[in-house]
């Protein structure tokens, strides 16, 4: 196991950030943290990573208990911290190369290493600018490199996406799916489902300091969804057509309003291709299949939107 | 080693890019231009001209020491009360004059003052007073309240140049620029250790007293650095005084760097914000520079007897005694006060921070 957290709690002051939280990382995988903002995603980075004690509970990372002190355990990971850490008016290398020397790395293999992680991140060019000249996107990649000069064994992104351009996005989406290829074992926390489904194997969903759900996407999904939706359109009435669908596996209901079909199916029934071949003998005008979504899914878990408790970048 | 050096760097070069640093280094040296310029051009020191040291005199008229009392180089600094033994002596006693020199049978010179205090020791007691009385120090100088044994014209250090108004400025505003030094701990400790930035940096494998360490380093060489540019400045375009023990006024220069990033970095602990603590300073080392008479002459009374501890204060006693020539004992004990309360504010902070890095 790279890391565990037992019945984490973490209050400040008559806030209680984490409530009972537990948490464990299996090594290889890209495990996705999920929730709104406030859910307490970034303190419970901040005490697997030692950087604030928990008032109970345990957490261990590579086996050994996580203390502020814990030198052997901090040098394989990596974190890349929600806001940018960065000493902006330094060059791109120069940053790299502190933080590379602060995990004790040194000379030609800094170098080298320094002149890797510029190119990953397609920084190579930029390297003697100050990150305050930057895009958004560009202090995002380099906000990254800086955690991964030393080459972490566990890396622990914490929303690295906010705010910035859908090319960066996917670059640094690109980067984490690469990282993951290679073996590193990544935490990855987001407000966003489309990136944890994308990235993610396994995936945590998170509201008020606590995990509410813990599987794959798919599990989650099923779990919490269910039915799906489909919506039919054909050109001319089809009386029969209803009836037919009906007896299609998994579909619970069919509703006729004219030329347009309503079958709703439970969750995971994966029937869309016998439907449509009920429909066949019509000419059909569309289809709109709506998949569910891990959006769905915390919407089922906890009756809210994941997106509508404020702006961006908390 | 190689965490402490590379936080050392990357301080350093944050701090030499900064522009509140920046604007320190250059800023303070364009207001040293203009004061001292003023200062050169009579503008200010006519108002800070030397007031004549009351002095009471029990010497043979016509003999060396009188004559050594008209030289007009001398002079101007004192307001000579001519008198017996016993009633120079009294003036003395009730404070009316710093000191009273009287001449003995075989030409030796005595000189009484004040009791409990020698007359260097009254130099010390506040910065003008120094200013005020150093002229008449080269005139009067011995071990506390004793003897000038062996007085002789050819023995006074006239050669020494006599302060100005520049010489004075020089002093006090180098003291005040390496006190607002202390704001370049303030931003890169925020920087370095309470910033998201510091947070990062205590994810690596590296001990907090490595990094705070390496970033004391980097706030204090670089504010030592840039009181330098000031004292080489000074120094060099409007050929400023220094005096003969450099390394006594460097010393006492890195007391005061000391002292101010200390003070600084237990300010930010409380606060937690630079912008607050920047603002804070401000006003407290105005008024730090003010009651230590950095600007213009004030006297506050029975307060002065406390303001003589404003670390300030205690900066221009020591830097002025040690070109000018003061009382060593007093010297020492404000160095070390100075050094001391360094040390106390980093132990406040450590304390402080104890809790609030937790
Ligand atoms: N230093 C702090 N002091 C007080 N409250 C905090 C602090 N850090 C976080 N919180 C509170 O703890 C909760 C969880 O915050 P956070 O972990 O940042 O959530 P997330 O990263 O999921 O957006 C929030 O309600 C936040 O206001
Ligand atoms: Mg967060």
């Amino acid at each position: 196991m790279v890391a565990v957290m037992e019945n984490i709690v973490k209050r400040y002051k008559a806030h209680t950030a984490l409530d009972h939280m537990n948490l464990t990382i299996q090594p290889g995988e890209t495990l996705g943290l999920l929730g709104p903002n406030g859910a307490g995603k970034t303190t419970a980075i901040r005490v697997l990573t030692g950087l604030t004690g928990a008032d109970a509970g345990n957490t261990r990372l590579f086996g050994a208990e996580m203390r502020g002190a814990a030198l052997a355990v901090k040098r394989r990971i990596g974190v890349v911290p929600q806001d940018l850490a960065l000493y902006e008016a330094l060059s791109a290398r120069d940053n790299l190369n502190y933080f590379g020397r602060l995990y004790g790395i040194r000379g030609a293999e800094l170098k080298k290493r320094v002149d890797e992680v510029l190119e990953v991140l397609g920084l190579s060019d930029v390297a003697g600018k100050a990150p305050k000249k930057f895009s958004g996107g560009m202090k995002r990649r380099l906000n990254i490199g800086c955690a991964i000069i030393h080459k972490p064994e566990l890396l622990i992104l914490d929303e690295p996406t906010v705010g910035i351009d859908p090319q960066s996005r996917n670059h640094i989406l690109d980067f984490v799916e690469g990282m993951t290829k290679q073996g590193t074992t990544v935490l990855y926390t987001s407000h966003y489902m489309e990136e944890v489904e994308r990235v993610c194997s396994r995936v945590l969903i998170m509201d008020a300091g606590h995990v509410i759900a813990d599987g794959t996407v798919e599990d989650l999904t099923k779990a919490a969804i269910f039915e799906e939706s489909v919506t039919l359109e054909v050109r001319e009435n089809a009386p029969g057509l209803c009836e037919s669908v009906k007896k299609v596996q998994g579909v619970q209901r069919c509703e006729a309003d004219g030329r347009s079909l309503s079958v709703t199916s439970a969750a995971g029934s994966q029937n869309l291709a016998r439907i449509l071949e009920c429909a066949a003998p019509y000419i059909i005008l569309s289809v709109a299949a709506k998949r569910p979504t891990l959006e769905d899914a915390f919407l089922a878990l906890t009756g809210k939107k994941l997106r509508d408790t404020g702006g961006e970048g908390q | 080693m190689n965490a402490f050096f590379a936080t050392f760097k990357v301080g350093f070069k944050f701090l030499w890019k900064s522009p509140v640093s920046v604007a320190i280094l250059i800023a303070f040296p364009i207001m040293l231009i203009f004061i001292l310029g003023s200062a050169l051009s009579g503008y200010i020191s006519a108002d800070i001209e030397l007031d004549p040291v009351p002095v009471a005199v029990a010497a043979e008229e016509g003999g060396a020491f009188r004559s050594f009392l008209q030289n007009p180089d001398i002079a101007p600094f004192f307001d000579l009360t001519y008198t017996s033994r016993a009633e120079a002596a009294a003036l003395s006693e009730k404070g009316d004059v710093v000191c009273a020199v009287v001449e003995r049978e075989d030409g030796s010179l005595e000189v009484l003052s004040p009791p409990g205090s020698g007359f260097s020791a009254r130099i010390a007691l506040s910065v003008f007073d120094s200013y005020q009385r150093v002229g008449a120090a080269f005139a009067i100088r011995g071990p506390e309240g004793g003897d000038i044994p062996g007085f002789s014209v050819e023995d006074m250090p006239l050669g020494k140049r006599v302060p100005n108004a520049t010489d004075y400025y020089a002093v006090t505003m180098l003291v005040m620029i390496l006190l607002y030094t202390g704001t370049n701990g303030t931003e890169l400790f925020h920087k370095g250790m309470l910033s998201d930035t510091g947070s990062r940096a205590q994810t690596a494998p590296v001990t907090k007293p490595v990094l705070i360490g390496g970033l004391l380093a980097a706030s204090t060489v670089t504010s030592f650095l840039q009181g330098m540019v000031t004292f080489v400045f000074t120094g060099v375009v409007y050929g400023v005084y220094w005096g003969e023990r450099i390394p006594l006024v460097l010393l006492t220069l890195f007391a005061v760097v000391l002292f101010s990033q200390a003070f600084c970095i237990f300010l930010l602990l409380l606060f937690r914000s630079p912008g607050a603590v920047n603002g804070t300073v401000q006003a407290i080392f105005w008024v730090m520079t003010f009651v230590s008479g950095g600007y213009t002459k004030v006297s506050f009374g029975a307060a002065d007897a406390v303001f003589q501890y404003v670390p300030n204060a205690m900066a221009h006693t020591v830097i002025f005694g040690s070109i000018y020539g003061g009382n060593e004992a007093k010297m020492g004990l404000y160095l070390a006060i100075l050094f001391g309360l360094g040390l106390v504010f980093y132990i406040a902070s450590f304390l402080l921070g104890r809790r609030r890095l937790a």
